[in-house]
């Protein structure tokens, strides 16, 4: 038993909300503005934290659980990636159908907290959500195939760890691939431009910001974190593909992921300052790409 | 096996029993109840014996008949049959006490019929999990399915429950004939008609039993319901009474997914194309049924198309077990097989729930149109929480009993990927793109049907009155949440009997696949670990939300409308424009119909394969038909010749082939 792991996952958890911060301020920088300081999400989560809510008389029960199962579900879903590049916290045969079923389950609570409120707005947002969800789920699993066939291994740990290096030598250009389609995930299940604009301030246009219109005080702060924690999760997968480093000591594994993370939060910037959000009706069509690209991936390694 | 008939016996008693105290219905119902659930309970003991490994002997009657004799008996497969039926056919059998109660203050309906149905279908389909020999399982399986169209015309004063009836009485009829020709055609090669013969004379059939495996598809594939074959399902389910759905979707369709793996068990290794068949079958029901699940605007109806959708993970895992046997990967073949009686089992489970559920809610509001309900969460707080579980399990998501069967899914199809000798098999792998998108599409349509029927403000004034209903409708239904959270939450308990059933179809002894096996179970541990861990975090998370809003109460507020400050219940959105981008984006296959008037806009969903392929192929038969009128003369003696004519030839066929065919 080593603390590598779980020194990693409690890394991942503090450094989470730096994330979009450093989105959008590379964005801002790129299109001549100042921004926000990179730590805003800190000080709005520690804001939100402190004030009240407020309710819909419409809500349930179901409205308040969402945020809690939304953050829960994240947290455990984090407890089976391999964060250091060696071993999660929980490793198993299959541990990858419980990372995005776990991600599933915290979805499906969230769009039912939305709809609970009665609102058109949030159900717009739902059902856009689960929309979108529906292209993105076989894209990241493709991604997963992808890995078994190259590493032979069926958990995170098993893909990510030690067996990742010795297999990018002969499957990179797979590898690439792989790469590059959990970066198009990443950018659908994070909601960021092109699928979704965290910044954007028309109701009608929204999809995240929507489902959660009426949420406010903590349980607000608990849906801001979990989203950024999503964004590092999948962030993190994408940097355990990119850079295996099983071969690291631990802390510098630790640090190489921070680094990997920022780096991918600036690539998520770049991302939205050079393209607008696509239409609605074009973001399935993105997400089979990322599919497509996935399979390619995948029947290149059927291949050899 | 004593104590199996005995409980059949018990089961059939209490349907008498209904019938003939129907002048008393308060000891009728008592007397149903108590017979029906004592025999279940009789028959759960040799099946959970058989499921702990315990060898239950196999029972024999010598009949005067041709076919040889008639042999019943349990092993791993017909003992998780066993349980399904026994479990969900007494969930749904008392559900109907109290669900058909007040159609007694009416009078016309046949009530007492009904209930004595119900307890002879039960004891055909556990008779048709038992059969070990072709002619006792061809006579259970017809009972049972002619006795469910009774079961399902139950409000046959309806033009479209008996259009529905219609419709799967000649579907099923079809499927029989598939099966007599199958058993007919493989009989030729076999000593008897027993199912050891059967067995002992595979080897021996022609192209590795290309045509039987194809008649076992068409036959079983008619009674499973998977796609294109699946057109009479939907209808004939939504038009049910509530229980019956429950059963017929929960129990009864899964005999199909029974009669494919027997016949696999039977036959042993079929040719690599069957698997990729059944394979490629069950991604296109899984992601069909749900795409036109999310089209529908009926809750049962909706309900009904997802048992294509589940019948197609089930066909997946089916497919990559019998890959896993033609390409010699015995942990492949049994995982498969695992997975696909495992999500059976959670599927039978679950939907019943759901199809109760519904139940509830038809009673309670007297409609099923998802875009008349709303705000029933608040309305019928227990039944929200018992279909909730239900959605939140059919959804395959932790930490219920869903995710354990479709993780045992993904894991043969990754492990198909990762095998070393794999070949053309690692192709397989492919397979999680579609089970993952089945999933995902899932997500959407329960969003769409736990949204707009519970969650929001009531859409009619039927579903702002409705009351929630009594215990005898809750505790059934509560006793399947039970049962889907006890396997999610200890999913060892049927996973490891699952896996043993799955090396008995392949063929394999119990430990055959060594290693994994011990790797699934561990995995199994982390899963219960898991749900543990979501459980106690959601308890703290909650209780510490609590403390923070008693520190701080919440402010209660209308919901945000943009300053509108007079919402109506009609400015919800509704189902149709939930799942109309998603159906959009599957463009003409998803079969809805859009229709624009003036400021109004409505979405309809047609029957595709019903409209476009099975009525048109109907009334080709029909017009064949006809031709056959004139021997109907509707003269007794007519009817005497053609009796006797029957004879004779039978006579003259025994006297040319020199006696019976079987000794």
């Amino acid at each position: 038993m080593t603390w590598t792991p779980l020194v990693a996952l409690a890394t991942l958890l503090v450094v989470a909300p730096l994330l979009p911060g450093v989105a959008t301020k590379t964005r801002a920088l790129l299109t001549g503005r100042r921004g926000p300081p990179v730590l805003q999400l800190y000080w709005d989560l520690g804001k939100l934290l402190r004030k009240g809510a407020v309710y819909s008389t419409t809500t349930t029960w179901v409205f308040r659980l969402a945020p809690v199962v939304v953050v829960a579900t994240a947290l455990l879903a984090a407890s089976v990636v391999p964060l250091d590049g060696r071993s999660a916290l929980v490793s198993f045969t299959g541990d990858l159908v419980a990372f995005a079923y776990l991600l599933a389950l915290g979805r499906f609570m969230l769009v039912l907290g939305g709809l609970d409120t009665g609102s058109s707005f949030e159900g717009m947002g739902a059902s856009r959500e689960v929309t979108f969800s529906s292209f993105a789920e076989p894209a990241l699993f493709l991604c997963f195939a992808g890995l078994t066939l190259a590493t032979r291994g069926l958990s995170l740990t098993g893909m990510l760890g030690s067996p990742l290096a010795a297999a990018w030598p002969a499957a990179a250009p797979s590898l690439a691939m792989i790469g590059v389609s959990l970066f198009l995930v990443l950018l659908a299940e994070a909601s960021r431009v092109p699928v979704d604009d965290p910044a954007t301030h028309l109701e009608l246009t929204m999809i995240h910001e929507v489902i959660v219109l009426d949420h406010s005080g903590p349980d607000f702060a608990l849906i801001l974190y979990a989203s950024a924690l999503k964004l590092a999760l999948f962030g993190a997968l994408l940097v355990g593909v990119l850079v295996p480093r099983a071969r690291l000591p631990g802390p510098a594994a630790i640090a190489v992921l921070v680094l990997g993370l920022v780096v991918v939060a600036v690539l998520v910037g770049i991302v939205e300052s050079s393209m607008a959000r696509l239409r609605l009706s074009r973001v399935p069509q993105f997400l089979i790409a990322a599919s497509v690209l996935a399979s390619l991936g995948v029947i290149l390694l059927l291949m050899t | 096996m004593t104590l199996f008939f005995l409980g059949i016996a018990l089961i059939l008693a209490g349907g008498l029993a209904a019938a003939l105290l129907r002048r008393r219905p308060a000891l009728a119902d008592r007397a149903f109840g108590v017979l029906v659930a004592g025999g279940c309970a009789l028959g759960l003991v040799p099946a959970v014996a058989a499921l702990a490994g315990r060898d239950v002997a196999e029972i024999s009657f010598a009949m005067a008949m041709p076919g040889g004799p008639w042999a019943f008996g349990i092993d791993g497969l017909s003992a998780f049959f066993l349980l399904i039926v026994f479990g969900v056919g007494l969930a749904s059998a008392i559900y109907g006490l109290a669900y058909l109660a007040v159609e007694r203050r009416g009078g016309h309906r046949p009530v007492a019929t009904s209930h004595l149905l119900m307890a002879v279908v039960l004891a055909a389909l556990v008779l048709v999990v038992t059969s070990r020999a072709v002619v006792p399982f061809l006579m259970a399986w017809e009972s049972m399915a002619v006795l469910a169209y009774f079961l399902v015309v139950f409000e046959s004063e309806k033009a479209d429950v008996r259009r529905a009836g219609l419709v799967y009485l000649i579907a099923t009829h079809t499927g029989t004939l598939a099966l007599f020709a199958m058993f007919a055609f493989w009989g030729r090669f076999a000593e008897t008609l027993s199912f050891d013969a059967l067995a002992a004379g595979a080897a021996s059939l022609p192209a590795g039993g290309a045509l039987v495996l194809c008649l076992a598809l068409v036959g079983f594939g008619l009674k499973a319901g998977l796609v294109p074959l699946h057109f009479w399902l939907p209808e004939a389910h939504a038009s049910a009474p509530s229980h019956v759905s429950a059963l017929m979707s929960g129990v009864v369709i899964k005999m199909g997914i029974y009669g494919l793996l027997r016949v696999v068990s039977l036959l042993g290794a079929p040719p690599a194309w069957w698997g990729w068949l059944v394979l490629i079958v069950g991604v296109l029901s899984g992601v069909l049924g749900v795409v036109w699940a999310l089209a529908q605007h009926d809750l049962k109806r909706l309900l009904a198309y997802h048992s294509v959708e589940n019948i197609g993970i089930i066909l997946l895992g089916l497919g990559v077990g019998a890959l896993g046997m033609s390409y010699h990967l015995p942990v492949v073949a049994a995982l498969g097989f695992a997975g696909a009686i495992l999500h059976t089992l959670n599927h039978a489970l679950f939907k019943s729930l759901l199809f109760l559920g519904a139940g509830a809610v038809y009673r309670a509001t007297g409609t099923r149109a998802i875009d008349r309900l709303g705000g029933l969460a608040r309305r019928m707080p227990l039944t929200w929480v018992a279909f909730l579980v239900g959605s939140v399990a059919i959804v395959g998501l932790p930490p219920l009993n869903g995710f354990v069967s479709e993780w045992v899914v993904y894991q043969a199809l990754l492990r198909s990927g990762a095998a070393e000798q794999g070949g053309p098999l690692r192709l397989a792998v492919l397979g999680v793109a579609g089970l993952a998108l089945i999933g995902a599409l899932a997500l959407a349509c329960f969003a769409k049907v736990d949204g707009i029927v519970f969650l929001g403000t009531s859409r009619s004034a039927e579903a702002a009155q409705a009351r929630e209903v009594g215990k005898a409708m809750l505790g059934p239904m509560f006793a399947l949440a039970l049962a889907c959270g006890a396997i999610g939450l200890a999913p060892v308990l049927v996973v490891h009997p699952a896996v043993s059933a799955g090396a008995l179809i392949a063929g394999l002894p119990p430990d055959a696949i060594g290693a994994a096996g011990g790797e699934v179970l561990r995995a199994m541990a982390w899963i219960a670990f898991l749900s543990l861990a979501l459980i106690v975090l959601l308890a703290l998370g909650w209780r510490a939300w609590a403390a923070l809003r008693r520190r701080r109460p919440p402010v209660p507020a209308e919901t945000w409308g943009c300053g509108y400050a007079e919402p109506t219940p009609r400015m919800q959105y509704t189902a149709s424009s939930f799942a109309t981008p998603l159906l959009a984006s599957f463009g003409s296959v998803a079969g809805v119909h859009e229709s624009r008037h003036g400021g109004a806009f409505e979405t309809h969903a047609s029957e595709l394969v019903l409209d476009n392929v099975a009525l048109p192929l109907w009334s080709v038969v029909q017009g064949l038909a006809a031709r056959l009128r004139p021997i109907q003369q509707g003269r007794l003696w007519i009817y005497l010749v053609y009796l006797m004519a029957a004879l004779l030839l039978l006579l003259l066929y025994l006297a040319t082939s020199g006696g019976t065919t079987s000794p």
